[in-house]
């Protein structure tokens, strides 16, 4: 773990730090977080990984300040999130999980433009932002129309758009793909690729297929920290993917069953590794 | 029961100028005790075929008949308890002050007698691993329990064909699981499955026959492996692995199971 | 499409018209109406309306059934007037049932306004997209802010509700499917069993609704809603000649008609 010092100095040059955070729902006995700690360096593209109410959404929502935490620090490029939530918001986006109750406008590109509305940016400036975000995510042509035509794919698209039109330097993606369907999410995932060192990344997830290419992975369980691990090291790991309820992408786990390692992504890669017979090399164990 | 879609059209908004072709010409069965997996993209028309099933949609061409008998000239109550349709997020539809008010709502609008609807209450609940959320508000639950709820409030009818429209949407892998094993469960009870899911692996785990719908038609159906196997760029994992190994080593067969490929893969030399 | 019922998606030099302009002309006209006392007044603004409704390439069958709802109303006026007016010389009688020539006159006279006041109004919903509606209202009411009138929280609210309506109304079915699959009938019995039906749709729209409207607070604050002080907008009204000539005539037409 890094020095927990040097992300909370103002300036730090970490794009966001958190230092004993610790944080528990209003009449609720049990700690949401209990002192967290971590950091996000600028460009990385980290994973936050966990069961259901271990503390993935409390965490993103102290982070952009809908949450004060009870003790222990934030830092958001430089800012506190709890004491100046505006300017964190112009640093840190973050993209929900439900598409439909992010979109507060009656057409597309009204929405996209809704963060930049909040900004007070100029009107000429925002027309040439918004239709650079819409052909960001590919959806010329979508301006004008409503948002309950489209569908969940689309919808996500359309809420990221309006994340990059503010040009944060940090995004927050929680759970952005669980309530879409197959095509949907692979629209979603093929967009949020592109933003791969442009911007700092925290990618909340209970698919780990979608962090294979993460530089890290964060494990969250009951409130805390158990683990910070390459996305390889995660995989290959059976106890800790057990105890924080962690399912292995088929790929993976059809590896691990035919005695090899689980560091497949692709069916082609494990296809091709199968052909070729290669011999211990690739063994686990 | 055996239900049938013979050559099933559905229209929405018919005469306007918003009119859709949702589905033109379906014809399918779902045979006693089978899992019937559906899977195609969005627009293919899965909701709307779901939605005949029961009559929830009437078809604007052809049939839908149970047990041969056209289910237009069923009382509908009573189509509707032997063949339980189970929407998309559920949990929207939850209502009622206690978990068990809610499943007992069905039972008890089939006329049944207070301590049969208790029962049927007791019993799904169990069945779906929630019987101890009896009492709480069904507002108060988690995402999960809601889900498995709702589903309870649909079994407590005791139908004979159970439809679930993407059970398992927005849930976490876990809890995925959990549910195909409520489905192989159901099917060892003799109750039919009729699984609609955009997720391919699940689909192969559980189904024992699949049906491929595309812009409104039926593209396949047949087993697993017959339907996988014809385009496999589109694929459960397991079927894209073992069809890409198929063309240098076809002694592998078509697995589709995880089970099976493992084993198939496993009996390959060298591996 | 939505079309919340009533906007008619075409295209017209009506359509185009600035909503404020349309939403100033249609108040005047609706207060002007009642200034106008005599049937001719009322027949030559009706000329006028139809002739607005033909600019406005609506076709008539769509238009008229915006006045269906009045029907109602109209035949009430009609009969009341017709079988109790003592007015004028009597047309027509038949035992202690007695028609006078007022009696026609005048419900003739409050037929033509009630029908006016119905199709101007129309033709401003028909010609505006909700929308702009909102729009032009925010921006109309948008003095009021210095005497404290939450002018842009209204004009927030409306722009929300237009978002979320079509959005709810599937829900709504959603719900209603869902819980006619288990049993329910929202067709039988009277009245009170039938409002009692409604419980298993209402209850989780309603929950359902909030929550939505949670997360969605949550999603706006996430995007820098702070509310209305340093906002721009995206969204530009124009006022240009045309709007101000469409001005000058609606004044017009009621001026001649309040004199005929």
């Amino acid at each position: 773990m890094q020095n927990p010092g040097t992300g909370t100095r103002p300036g730090g040059s970490f794009a966001v730090s958190c230092e004993e955070l610790t944080f528990s729902y209003p009449g609720s006995k049990e700690r949401a977080l209990s002192g967290i700690s971590f950091e996000l360096r600028p460009g990385e593209y980290v994973g936050l990984v966990g069961p259901n109410g271990g503390g993935k959404s409390t965490l993103v929502r102290l982070l952009n300040g809908l949450l004060r935490p009870e003790s222990g620090s934030v830092r958001v490029s430089g800012h506190d999130p709890a004491t100046e939530p505006f300017e964190v918001r112009k640093h840190l986006g973050v993209l929900f999980q439900n598409p439909e109750n992010g979109l507060v406008a009656p057409f597309v590109e009204d929405d996209v433009a809704f963060g930049l509305e909040n900004l007070g940016v100029p009107r000429e400036e925002m027309r040439a932002r918004v239709a650079q975000a819409i052909r960001g995510v590919g959806l010329e042509g979508y301006e004008r129309r409503e948002p309950h035509t489209l569908s969940g794919g689309e919808k996500q698209r359309v809420a990221l758009a309006g994340l990059l039109a503010v040009e944060p330097e940090i995004l927050v993606l929680d759970e952005p793909t669980s309530m879409l369907d197959a095509a949907g999410r692979r629209e979603v995932l093929e967009h949020l690729e592109v933003l791969r060192s442009r911007k700092t990344v925290l990618h909340v997830t209970h698919h780990l297929e979608e962090l294979l290419n993460a530089d890290r992975v964060l494990v969250l369980n009951g409130g805390e920290l158990v683990a910070d691990e390459s996305p390889e090291r995660l995989l290959a790991d059976p106890e800790l993917l057990r105890e924080n309820r962690l399912i292995l992408p088929v790929v993976p786990r059809l590896a691990l069953a035919l005695g090899l390692r689980a560091n497949f992504k692709t069916p082609e890669e494990l296809a091709g590794t199968i052909l070729t017979g290669a011999g211990s090399g690739t063994r686990s164990g | 029961m055996r239900l049938e879609l013979r050559d099933v059209h559905h229209v929405y908004a018919a005469g306007t100028p918003f009119e859709v072709a949702a589905l033109r010409g379906v014809s399918l069965t779902v045979e006693p005790g089978e899992v019937l997996g559906i899977v195609g993209g969005t627009g293919s028309g899965k909701s709307t075929l779901v939605r005949h099933m029961n009559l929830l949609l009437l078809p604007a061409g052809g049939e839908v008949l149970v047990d041969g008998v056209d289910a237009t000239t069923l009382k509908k109550s009573e189509l509707r308890r032997r063949v339980g349709l189970v929407f998309q997020f559920p949990e929207a539809a939850l209502f009622a002050p206690t978990v068990d008010e809610d499943v007992a709502f069905a039972p008890r609008r089939l006329g049944l007698d207070e301590d049969e609807v208790r029962e049927r209450v007791r019993e799904s609940l169990g069945l779906l691993g929630v019987g101890d959320l009896a009492g709480r508000s069904p507002f108060a639950l988690s995402g999960g329990e809601k889900r498995r709820v709702a589903i309870a409030g649909v079994l407590a009818m005791g139908p004979e064909v159970l439809v679930l429209d993407e059970p398992t949407a927005g849930l976490d892998p876990a809890t995925r699981g959990e549910l195909l094993d409520l489905i192989r469960h159901l099917r060892e009870a003799g109750v039919a499955v009729v699984l609609v899911s955009h997720d391919l692996d699940e689909v192969a785990e559980v189904a024992d026959r699949v049906c491929a719908l595309h812009a409104g038609r039926v593209c396949a159906i047949g087993t697993p492996a017959e339907v996988f196997y014809r385009d496999p760029g589109l694929a459960p994992v397991t079927v894209r692995v073992a069809s890409l190994l198929q063309e240098s080593r076809p002694e592998i067969g078509e697995p589709v199971r995880f089970g099976e490929t493992v084993a198939a893969l496993s009996a390959l030399s060298g591996v | 499409m939505t079309s919340l019922g009533q906007f008619y998606p075409v295209a017209s030099p009506v359509h185009d018209l600035d909503p404020r302009a349309k939403i100033v002309a249609t108040a005047v006209l609706v207060a002007g109406l009642f200034l106008i006392d005599s049937t001719v007044g009322l027949l030559f603004v009706a000329v006028a309306l139809v002739a607005l409704v033909g600019a406005s390439r609506i076709p008539v069958r769509d238009f008229l059934r915006l006045l269906r709802p009045v029907l109602f109303i109209v035949v009430l006026t009609v009969v009341f007037q017709v079988l109790f007016s003592r007015e004028g010389t009597t047309v027509f009688q038949w035992g202690f049932l007695e028609v006078h020539a007022g009696g026609l006159r005048l419900a003739l006279f409050l037929t033509l306004r009630i029908l006016l006041l119905v199709g101007v109004a129309g033709v401003l919903t028909a010609t505006t997209a909700p929308v702009e509606l909102a729009d032009g209202i925010e921006d109309l009411l948008s003095p009021l802010k210095r005497l404290r009138f939450p002018a842009h929280e209204v004009a927030m609210m409306m722009t929300i509700a237009l978002r979320f309506i079509p959005t709810l109304g599937e829900e709504a079915e959603k719900i209603r499917g869902a819980q006619a699959a288990r049993g329910a009938d929202f067709s039988e019995g009277g009245p009170l069993r039938r409002a009692r039906s409604l419980v298993p749709v209402l209850v989780p729209l309603t929950v359902g609704a909030f929550r939505r409207a949670d997360e969605l607070a949550e999603a706006m604050e996430s995007r820098g809603y702070k509310g209305g002080e340093g906002r721009t907008r995206y969204r530009e009204l124009r006022f240009r000649a045309r709007d101000a000539l469409a001005l000058c005539i609606t004044v017009l037409v009621l001026l001649i008609g309040v004199l005929l």
